[in-house]
């Protein structure tokens, strides 16, 4: 815990300094990369510490909070996101000082020192154990996200998309305050460790769910509370993005999680509502993702994606709690938990790569690029990891993750009453849906930014960027091999979590009837590597006898193919949007040439956001229809508005005292 | 285990060509002609071996590791599927998300590579078998969900022979149900009539084969032999689960098994030949009356409870 205190105290320390600093810009970016590398590292050592040593420790700040004591602790689920928040966070840092480097005309300092005080606030977040400390922490989170987003505020489309967050983020913290006094008025105490003595009845357990999922699921962007998440990472510099995405967003999941460990007890209907939410949020995001054309959108939707993933598996961990399985609590949670880390990892990965993409090519337009391969050939071969990561080829951490939601649904199957049986198969048919999905979604992205021809001639001097900002990528790129090629490590680390939440102890026995299925597995990676050895080998041999000549693709006949005749990602997107055209309301414009002589032409397609259009932008003009008759009262004179605060003071204490 | 595994993997190379020798005879058969020699799939896999490459100048390595990814991740997929007598060398609990987990690497290779070209024919291709496949996916998972409740077991091999006797005798029509569905599936995943054609050469309605345009010599062997491998693997599931052969003499499971895959070669060369290509738009359709079919065949066991 030392380790954690320290951590706190190097990043608020540093975070004032690299303010202080802010005219010399080396000094203030050398504290910065310094600082956030010390911070996240004596962070990690504790996170590893707790996690092994599976013992939760506890720390009491000499602060008096409002309703409550500053105290902070790290238990193993907290700790599993501290480690996914300071690996992510640390990488993302030095990378975003290498992207952020030729940005002169920016006040880099203020960034630096907010992209700290995220680290911190997302660190309190879970270590809080105080519920005021936690709204505390969790407003810092939404402030510092916000103005980390709006990095390019001399943008329209930038600042909207930051306002559209910060509603969203507040709206939902709007729950979150009633969600917490609902538990601290039930159990007469806002520590979380008191709030877990009581007991909840049932209704009060169910209603503080639903307000928990409200609250806590705007910021991972369940389907339909994710509006905000597709205009936010686009706007952000692709470091934030990546730290957006990859931890901050999670947040929502711990939020759940926790009062999953506090209350323990839930009507059943809750896990099937997180098992629904997780299906909606994983196939609509990856639907809405194929249809999208510029990068950075369609990883944000693959950001809701995984959440529906992460959310099925925490559905039927709750489940198999609920039920008394033992066996389906802890897989799925671990599956979640796992799914969470990784997800980090190889969406920090993509996000970072895309950066380098859009830095390097000055676009993030699908459609505009192509075969940058040969010329950004490291940014490619770490976005190819990323993708085969995201779409859960074996080989791969997500393989690993989506094995273990996969294992906990038929876990479930078996042991499952009816009704959850119907929710489990359900739940399993949306994962295979998902994981086809997601593979068709990336060979697009992959497929249209990195091979063939380049689509546009601006492409013709791209150059890979940085070792300051590959650096960073290679390492999120080796723990994705590493997390697939040997999960052992992480599986137990992510089930001594899953334990903190189904409040189970782990025997040995169990622990290895988890792993050693998933130890198969690379066993028969290791065969197919072989086999792919043997392959390789005899076609080397065959290409020293056998001439090797070089031509142009095969044209079909076609003697005059340009570039812009590839297949572009929206037309490879087409066939699928089209069979979900309904859901999706997907729709092509132009394309059909006019006259006889036809010159010009255009062709787009897009995709509707259903609940945008019409879910909240109908509640939204509702409200702005309210609000505009209360315009009565304005005059805009500070006197009168002094007058309405006395009279409303006055009115208060009459209401007291009578 | 190692020799095993050495041993299963032989079998399948060896034995995997004649299928479509199987099916081509057939074929003939029905088109009235002599038809080429039983054994020319082993003959053009061959001619390939000898031939050199061409390579476009867009490619890059991806290109040429497509083939290699594809045809070894669907050889070593049938390392959890028995053969007759001859168990799978490995089973364990959650191999089946492992098996599909090949192919989609199988796929998603085959269908990048064929990006990787810069045609816009064979984009074409891969951009209808990304599609497709995600319909597939999901009918071969409603299949496994009803086979894992009939054995409930999550072991591939397992849940396609354990008790596969005694579910066709309580659930007889679930099994026909999701077995119908699966050929289906079989169909599309193999590219045959009526999904795909593996004859034609038109490369505005491919599939498959459009993908696999720019492929010469050993990569395009290693492509058809991984065909090849894929229609063997995905027929001997199926050939388990339709023939409960388990639990008799080996001789027994010998002959069931070599011969329901032959009928199965024999099967598919009578669909070709009395079934035209659907057009493109239609294929959807069919996958999804195949989806309706493993659904009801679920709805079955669930109601017939477990």
């Amino acid at each position: 815990m030392i380790f954690f205190l320290y951590s706190l105290a190097i990043l608020s320390a540093s975070s004032i300094l690299i303010i202080l600093t802010s005219r010399f810009r080396k000094i203030s970016g050398g504290i910065f990369l310094i600082s956030t590398g010390m911070g996240c590292v004596l962070a990690l050592m504790s996170a590893v510490n707790v996690l092994v040593s599976r013992t939760a420790v506890e720390a009491q700040l000499n602060l008096r909070l409002p309703f409550g004591e500053f105290t902070i602790g790290l238990d193993p689920l907290g700790a599993f996101f501290l480690l996914a928040i300071t690996v992510l966070f640390l990488l993302a840092g030095i990378y975003g000082y290498g992207y952020l480097k030729d940005h002169e005309q920016k006040n880099l300092s203020v960034h630096y020192a907010l992209y700290q005080l995220a680290i911190i606030s997302l660190m309190l977040v879970v270590t809080a154990k105080n519920a005021v400390l936690f709204l505390m922490a969790w407003e810092m989170v939404t402030l510092s996200s916000y103005f980390l987003i709006v990095f390019y505020d001399q943008e329209k489309a930038v600042r909207s998309a930051g306002y559209l967050f910060l509603i969203a983020a507040h709206a939902g913290t709007f729950c979150l305050w009633i969600m917490f006094l609902l538990m601290a008025s039930h159990a007469g105490s806002t520590d979380f460790d008191q709030m877990a003595l009581a007991s909840f009845p049932l209704p009060l357990a169910g209603l503080v769910f639903v307000l928990g999922l409200a609250g806590f699921g705007v910021k991972p962007g369940f389907i339909p509370l994710h509006i905000w998440l597709p205009h936010a990472h686009p706007a952000a510099p692709s470091h934030v993005s990546a730290v957006l995405s990859g931890v901050m967003i999670k947040v929502g999941i711990y939020g759940l999680m926790r009062i999953i460990v506090i209350i323990k007890d839930f009507p059943q209907w809750c896990a099937a509502a997180l098992l629904s939410i997780g299906m909606i949020s994983g196939v609509g995001g990856v639907l809405y993702a194929l249809g999208q054309h510029e990068i950075k959108k369609l990883l944000a939707y693959h950001s809701i994606e995984n959440i529906g993933i992460i959310t099925l598996g925490l559905g039927i961990g709750l489940w198999g709690q609920m039920d008394h399985n033992e066996l389906a609590a802890l897989i799925g949670y671990t599956g979640a938990l796992l799914h969470i880390f990784n997800h980090a990892v190889f969406k920090g990965l993509l996000f970072l790569s895309a950066g380098s993409v859009i830095k390097a090519a000055h676009t993030g337009e699908i459609d505009r690029l192509g075969g940058l391969l040969k010329s950004l050939p490291w940014t490619g071969h770490l976005f190819l990891i990323g993708s085969l990561s995201i779409c859960g080829l074996p080989f791969f951490n997500g393989f690993i993750s989506e094995w273990l939601v996969f294992r906990a649904l038929f876990e479930g199957m078996f042991h499952f009453k009816m009704n959850a049986l119907i929710f489990s198969g359900l739940a399993v048919i949306s994962l295979a849906l998902i994981g086809g999905l997601a593979a068709a979604c990336f060979a697009k992205a992959f497929g249209a930014i990195f091979l063939g021809n380049s689509r546009s001639t601006d492409l013709a001097h791209v150059k890979e960027n940085s070792a300051l900002m590959l650096a960073p990528m290679v390492v999120l790129a080796a723990i994705c091999l590493w997390v697939g090629l040997s999960p052992g490590v992480m599986v137990s680390l992510a089930l001594r979590a899953a334990s903190t939440i189904a409040s189970v102890e782990i025997s040995p026995t169990m622990e290895g009837v988890i792993i050693s299925p998933l130890l198969t597995v690379v066993l028969v990676l290791l065969v197919l590597m072989m086999v792919i050895m043997v392959l390789v080998l005899f076609k080397r041999i065959a290409m020293g006898i056998f001439p090797v000549e070089h031509a142009p693709t095969w044209g079909c006949g076609y003697s005059a193919p340009t570039s812009r005749m590839q297949y572009t990602a929206s037309s490879f997107a087409e066939p699928v949007l089209r069979i979900f055209r309904n859901i999706l309301g997907y729709a092509v414009k132009g394309g059909r040439p006019k006259g006889y002589f036809p010159k010009a032409g255009e062709i787009s397609s897009h995709v509707t956001e259903a609940s945008e259009v019409f879910l909240f932008r109908p509640i939204f003009q509702f409200i702005k229809f309210l609000t505009a008759q209360l315009k009565i009262i304005q005059y805009g004179y500070t006197q009168l508005y002094l007058l309405y605060i006395f009279i409303f003071l006055l009115a208060l204490l009459i209401w007291k005292m009578v | 285990m190692g020799i095993r595994i050495l041993l299963h993997i032989s079998l399948v190379m060896i034995f995997s060509p004649l299928l479509l020798g199987i099916a081509g005879k057939t074929k003939a058969f029905f088109a009235g002609r002599r038809g080429p020699p039983l054994l020319q799939p082993y003959y053009d896999i061959g001619k390939l071996f000898r031939k050199g490459n061409v390579y476009s100048p867009t490619t890059t390595w991806i290109f040429q590791a497509a083939p290699i990814v594809s045809m070894a991740a669907v050889l070593v997929s049938s390392i959890v599927i028995p053969m007759g007598s001859i168990e799978a060398p490995l089973e364990f609990w959650g191999d089946v998300i492992l098996f599909t987990g090949l192919y989609a690497l199988a796929r998603f290779f085959v269908v990048i590579a064929a990006l990787d070209t810069g045609s816009s024919f064979e984009g074409m291709g891969a951009s209808r078998e990304a599609a497709f496949s995600c319909l597939a996916e999901i009918i071969v998972f409603l299949d496994f969900i009803t086979l894992a409740l009939l054995s409930q077991t999550f072991v591939l091999s397992e849940m396609i022979k354990g008790n596969i006797l005694s579910s066709w005798q309580l659930f007889g029509p679930a099994l026909l149900l999701a077995g119908a569905s699966y050929f289906l599936v079989f169909l599309t995943e193999n590219a045959r009539i009526p999904v795909d054609d593996p004859a034609t050469h038109l490369e505005l309605t491919m599939i498959h084969e459009a993908m696999v345009l720019d492929h010469s010599g050993w990569d395009l062997a290693y492509i058809l032999y991984g065909s090849a491998i894929k229609l063997f693997v995905l027929g001997a599931l199926f050939v388990n689960i339709l023939i409960p052969f388990h639990g008799l003499s080996v001789v027994m499971q010998t002959v069931f098994f070599w011969g329901g895959m032959m009928m199965l070669a024999v099967g598919l060369g009578i669909v070709e030949s009395c079934m035209a290509r659907l057009r493109l738009n239609r294929i959807p359709q069919l996958l999804i009356s195949a989806f309706v079919l493993a659904l009801v065949g679920l709805f079955v066991v669930l109601i017939k409870g477990v």
